[in-house]
């Protein structure tokens, strides 16, 4: 599906018609993928009753590299359940499980997201919607997850926008294993992440907005960095409790962390890691948490949210919350097509007369997790 | 003393080591081929299951395959310690890179490659050179596992340029370092240029480890070597056992530090088939030997004697000289032992009451270097050298005193007695040091001319203010990767005007390298080398105040400047310094085109020139380079957008015309 037809021909019967159709399609393949899904899941629970998968997937953690066995990269299909989902969700229940430290909150997550465009990303890239960029991992210490967008701008320069989101995603995934990683400074990963990014020898070029979680396990206090208009939620008995604050320098101009290529160092916006704004919140059981890139928040109207994350509060099965992440990201999906969608980005530009009716067309990451 | 003790074989790289103790005839033979035998009646009755190791007994213990768990030390790394790429702890755990050939972050390189850095003008000789092995190391990493075992197998994973690794050693229950392997020239002529698993044959051992330190040798590298990760493999031991090893590694240590006074009492007679004429029969055509002497007093007789010598071998062909050693002259025998390394300096002084009189006379210790005996190197050594390093003026310490081996205590003791004639003190990587170790340093040593205080840094810095604010003499300081407080460096900077060598790579992010310019230009105007390799954080005005260093010869800006943008800083520096010979401006993003015409211009005796990951440069440019800077030796292209594996033939048709070795990375 294209999205430069959509805006063009803009609400003809047609295309609509396309829309509808390719997301039927595409509601087919997750269904598949989620019965192969649940069959793994099954499967492993079989497996963990006999102690076989625990050490395994503390092994996995310890390395920082993750398996992702039950991907299958043969579906075109950008939903998946990956291998970083389950490994917080089940390696983690099984081990606590067999220890006593069972009053301690453990955190179940899940990823999904589509590309804002098909064609090119087509193939699945563990980690990446498009130019989105996004990670989860724990340690001993703490559950970390988060999210990066990279800013579009840059493909006008020759320069792949996803890379420097990407980038930036693994090291604080590699970071968050490294054993200076301070459990309750999401900022300081962020920075040091930022800072490594500038040492790599081949020049990595663009900017991202970024927002990082840090669930640490000893308080279970929420611990939050964010830079631009990503963000997450906290949704506690229907209520959202905390969210993350919105950093614009002017409409659709996120804060963003940047390394401009040379001679564009005074044009280009670059905030520096310093100015990611800071949140600390106690959790408690139950409270549901959704950390998501623009493209969901400017699409979905927060009401919409709330239904799907009350829904789901102190749910730990994984494949649930799979199925409610996905439809999150399928309603950012369907609603950021449609040209007729009064959406929370049209209506943000109305009112600063800025003519931009209907979804807002954008790479859509959903990241959902629930503390049980 | 304790160099005796474990005076190993040298040529302990064979396997078989017992021929290795028939090649050098010594008081130890007996005793190393009893250890043998004894050795192998073990590994009869341990190593012979090796095969089959599931099927062993859960008592035995169990094979086992290891990754790293951590790093304890280092000698260098590419990147900078905040970053995680390019650094040591990048061999932690598994490989990350592995089958996979090519220049990776995740990866752990050192600093150098090659001898690129030996003909940069900043190099340095090496105190009593004749200590070196004959493949000295360069850098070394140390690591440690999560479990002891046994060593059957050391895997070391190098995904670019392999083949620098040459020794590997292991360090006991029983505190002290074994070596596992080493390298032979052999080994290392011919590197491969595909990424392996480099897992050499380790000379059989009981001993029970889980630390590990891994030496380098660069100068075969044609760029630099990346290591992905360290296998320990070897079987656990199980309680008993562990105790029982120890035990046994605890006497045979013991009968080490202390051999039977028979065997000590029986010395080799008069020199003729022992080590010491061994030694002069391979050292006395070696005329230009003179310069690494210790002593300048008898060059005239050495001269003679050499001529004597061979006269003498030449009439009885085969037959060793018909004179005694102590027939010669006092003074020519010093000059004879002050080729001597320390370890063959100490067992001379065994021979007899003679032989000790002269070896431990103090001219033989006006330089002592303890660096390629880092694993021996004890506060009891220390000791026994102070009594006679009564003359000493160079001394390098550098990678001694891990695990407590030298107390700084005892390292102050011998500095406040011999320590005032220093000239040439080097401490890089003594885990030993603190900060009343270096105030003593600041105290006592105040006639100091070259100060080496690589790779210390601590927390807090070791170098806090006013503790070598005495050193008026210093022409070499060399601080990489130590943290400083700025008040005290520009306030040495500007009481050793006559400072010549400045290395501040990898300082602190807390110093303003702009003031330290700044510093450099008002009172340093001697200077001609300065490495700012990853030092934060030069700007356009510090580059500017740079070039008002006339004599510079060396400057390395490699990742200092970032993505600032240089203005005329590098037309000033160009056209100021005409001596220039080595320029490093490795991801100094900010050079543009016209900054690559200036180096074209005016870069007449450039010699070594790093352009890495540079953006936008073009063919033209590096040609123009080429052409006009006659004497260039080296130029890295590696990460230049524009200069990519398409290139490659051009690259290396460029290097043939012009004679410089272009580095260009090839991306998979």
């Amino acid at each position: 599906m294209d999205v430069e037809i959509c805006l063009d021909i803009g609400g003809t019967r047609r295309t609509i018609q396309q829309a509808f159709i390719s997301c039927c399609e595409q509601l087919l393949e997750i269904a598949l993928l989620l019965t192969h899904e649940s069959g793994q899941f099954l499967r492993r629970l079989w497996r963990g009753s006999s102690q076989e998968l625990a050490p395994k997937c503390q092994e996995d953690i310890g390395d920082g590299t993750m398996s992702r066995s039950q991907d299958k990269p043969t579906k075109s299909a950008q939903t998946k359940t990956t291998g970083a989902g389950n490994l917080v969700g089940e390696g983690d229940y099984l081990r606590h499980e067999q220890k006593v430290e069972t009053q301690l909150p453990r955190l179940v997550g899940v990823a999904c997201g589509f590309a804002k465009d098909q064609i090119i990303h087509s193939q699945y890239n563990r980690g990446k919607f498009g130019e989105d960029a996004w990670f989860m991992s724990s340690n001993s210490q703490a559950y970390i997850m988060g999210v990066a967008d990279g800013v579009g701008g840059w493909r006008n320069y020759g320069v792949d926008p996803g890379e420097f989101s990407m980038f930036l995603m693994r090291s604080c995934e590699r970071m968050s294993n490294a054993t200076n990683f301070a459990p309750k400074r999401p900022e300081l990963l962020l920075k040091r992440a930022y800072c490594d990014l500038l040492e790599q020898k081949c020049p990595i070029v663009g900017s991202c907005t970024a927002c990082i979680l840090i669930l640490n396990r000893a308080n279970s206090t929420l611990y939050t960095a964010n830079i631009g208009d990503s963000g997450f939620l906290v949704v506690r008995c229907g209520q959202v409790v905390c969210r993350s604050k919105e950093q614009q320098h002017h409409f659709n101009t996120p804060y963003q962390l940047a390394s401009p290529p040379p001679g564009h160092d005074i044009k280009a916006l670059s905030d520096g890691p310093e100015s990611a704004d800071t949140i600390q919140f106690p959790m408690q059981l139950g409270d549901v948490i959704l950390l998501a890139t623009d493209g969901v928040y400017d699409n979905v109207p927060e009401t919409f949210l709330l239904d799907v994350l009350t829904e789901i509060s102190g749910i730990g099965n994984p494949v649930r919350l799979q199925m409610a992440a996905n439809a999150v990201a399928l309603m950012a999906r369907t609603l950021s097509l449609n040209p007729k969608h009064d959406s929370p980005f049209s209506q943000n530009a109305r009112k600063l007369n800025i003519d931009a009716s209907g979804g807002k067309p954008d790479d859509i990451t959903v990241l959902l997790a629930t503390v049980v | 003393m304790s160099l005796l003790a474990y005076g190993e074989p040298a040529q302990s790289s064979d396997t078989d080591s017992s021929t290795a103790a028939e090649a050098e005839a010594d008081a130890l033979v007996d005793f190393t081929a009893m250890l043998q035998r004894q050795r192998q009646g073990e590994h009869g009755g341990w190593f012979g299951y090796d095969s089959k190791m599931q099927s062993t007994e859960s008592n035995q213990g169990y094979y086992l395959e290891q990754y790293v768990l951590g790093v304890l030390d280092f000698s260098s790394q590419y990147g900078i310690d905040y970053s995680i790429s390019y650094t040591a702890a990048n061999v932690v755990g598994r490989p990350t890179k592995f089958p996979a050939y090519g220049d990776y972050p995740e990866t752990f390189p050192m600093r150098t490659y090659g001898d690129w850095w030996q003909r940069a003008p900043s190099a340095t000789r090496e105190i009593q050179p004749q200590n070196l092995p004959k493949l000295e190391t360069h850098d070394y990493v140390v690591v440690y596992f999560e479990e002891f075992v046994v060593p059957t197998e050391v895997a070391i994973f190098e995904t670019f340029n392999p083949g620098a690794v040459v020794r590997i050693w292991a360090y006991g229950l029983t505190k002290h370092w074994t070596c596992l392997w080493e390298a032979t020239e052999s080994d290392l002529a011919r590197p491969p240029s595909d990424s392996r698993r480099f897992a050499p044959a380790l000379k059989k051992t009981t001993m029970v480890t889980k630390t590990l330190r891994i030496d380098f040798n660069h100068s075969r590298l044609n760029y630099y070597t990346e290591i992905d990760a360290i296998m320990l493999c070897g079987r656990t031991v199980s309680k008993t056992q562990n105790l029982l090893a120890k035990q046994q590694r605890t006497q045979q240590s013991r009968t080490l530090v202390s051999p039977p006074p028979e065997v000590i009492g029986s010395p080799p007679s008069d020199g003729t088939g022992g080590p010491i004429s061994y030694k002069l029969r391979t050292l006395k055509f070696q005329p230009n030997c003179g310069k690494d002497g210790a002593t300048k007093l008898h060059e005239f007789i050495n001269n003679d004697l050499s001529q004597f010598l061979a006269a003498n071998c030449m009439d009885g062909g085969e037959t060793p000289p018909q004179i005694c050693l102590t027939d010669l002259p006092f003074e020519i025998l010093l000059r004879i032992l002050s080729y001597l390394d320390l370890k063959s300096l100490f067992r001379v002084g065994q021979v007899s009451r003679t032989f000790y009189d002269i070896s431990t006379h103090p001219l033989l210790y006006a330089e002592l270097s303890l660096k390629p005996y880092w694993h021996v190197a004890s506060s009891e050594l220390l000791c026994t050298l102070a009594r006679r390093a009564t003359m000493l003026r160079k001394l390098d310490l550098s990678w001694c005193g891990g695990f407590g081996n030298v107390s700084p205590t005892e390292f102050k003791k011998f500095l406040t007695q011999r320590g005032d004639n220093l000239t040439h003190l080097r401490l890089n990587s003594c885990k030993f040091l603190n900060a009343s170790c270096i105030e003593n340093v600041g105290i006592v040593c105040d006639n100091l001319i070259e100060l080496s205080l690589r790779n210390c840094a601590t927390d807090p810095p070791l170098l806090n203010f006013s503790c070598l604010a005495n050193l008026k003499n210093l022409e070499r300081l060399d601080l990489f990767q130590t943290y400083f407080e700025t008040e005290l460096l520009l306030s040495m900077l500007e009481g050793n005007r006559k400072l010549k060598h400045l290395n501040l790579a990898f300082c602190g992010v807390s110093v303003n390298m702009d003031n330290v310019a700044a510093h450099l230009a008002t009172y340093n105007t001697q200077l001609i080398s300065l490495d700012l390799w990853k030092a934060h954080f030069l700007s356009a005005r510090g580059l500017q105040s740079l070039a008002r260093l006339h004599q510079l010869e060396e400057l390395d800006l490699g990742w200092c400047l970032r993505e600032a943008s240089l203005g005329d800083g590098l037309f000033q520096l160009l056209s100021n310094c005409p001596k220039l010979k080595k320029l490093f401006l490795s991801a100094v993003r900010g050079t543009t085109e016209r900054d690559l015409m200036h180096i074209a211009a005016l870069g007449k005796n450039l010699e070594q020139l790093d352009l890495m990951g540079i953006l936008n440069i073009t063919h033209e440019r590096v040609y123009d380079i080429l052409v006009h800077c006659p004497k260039l030796q080296l130029l890295d292209l590696s990460f230049c957008d524009n200069i990519m594996d398409r290139d490659f033939q051009l690259l290396a048709d460029w290097s043939r015309q012009f004679n410089v070795d272009i580095k260009s990375s090839r991306h998979h």
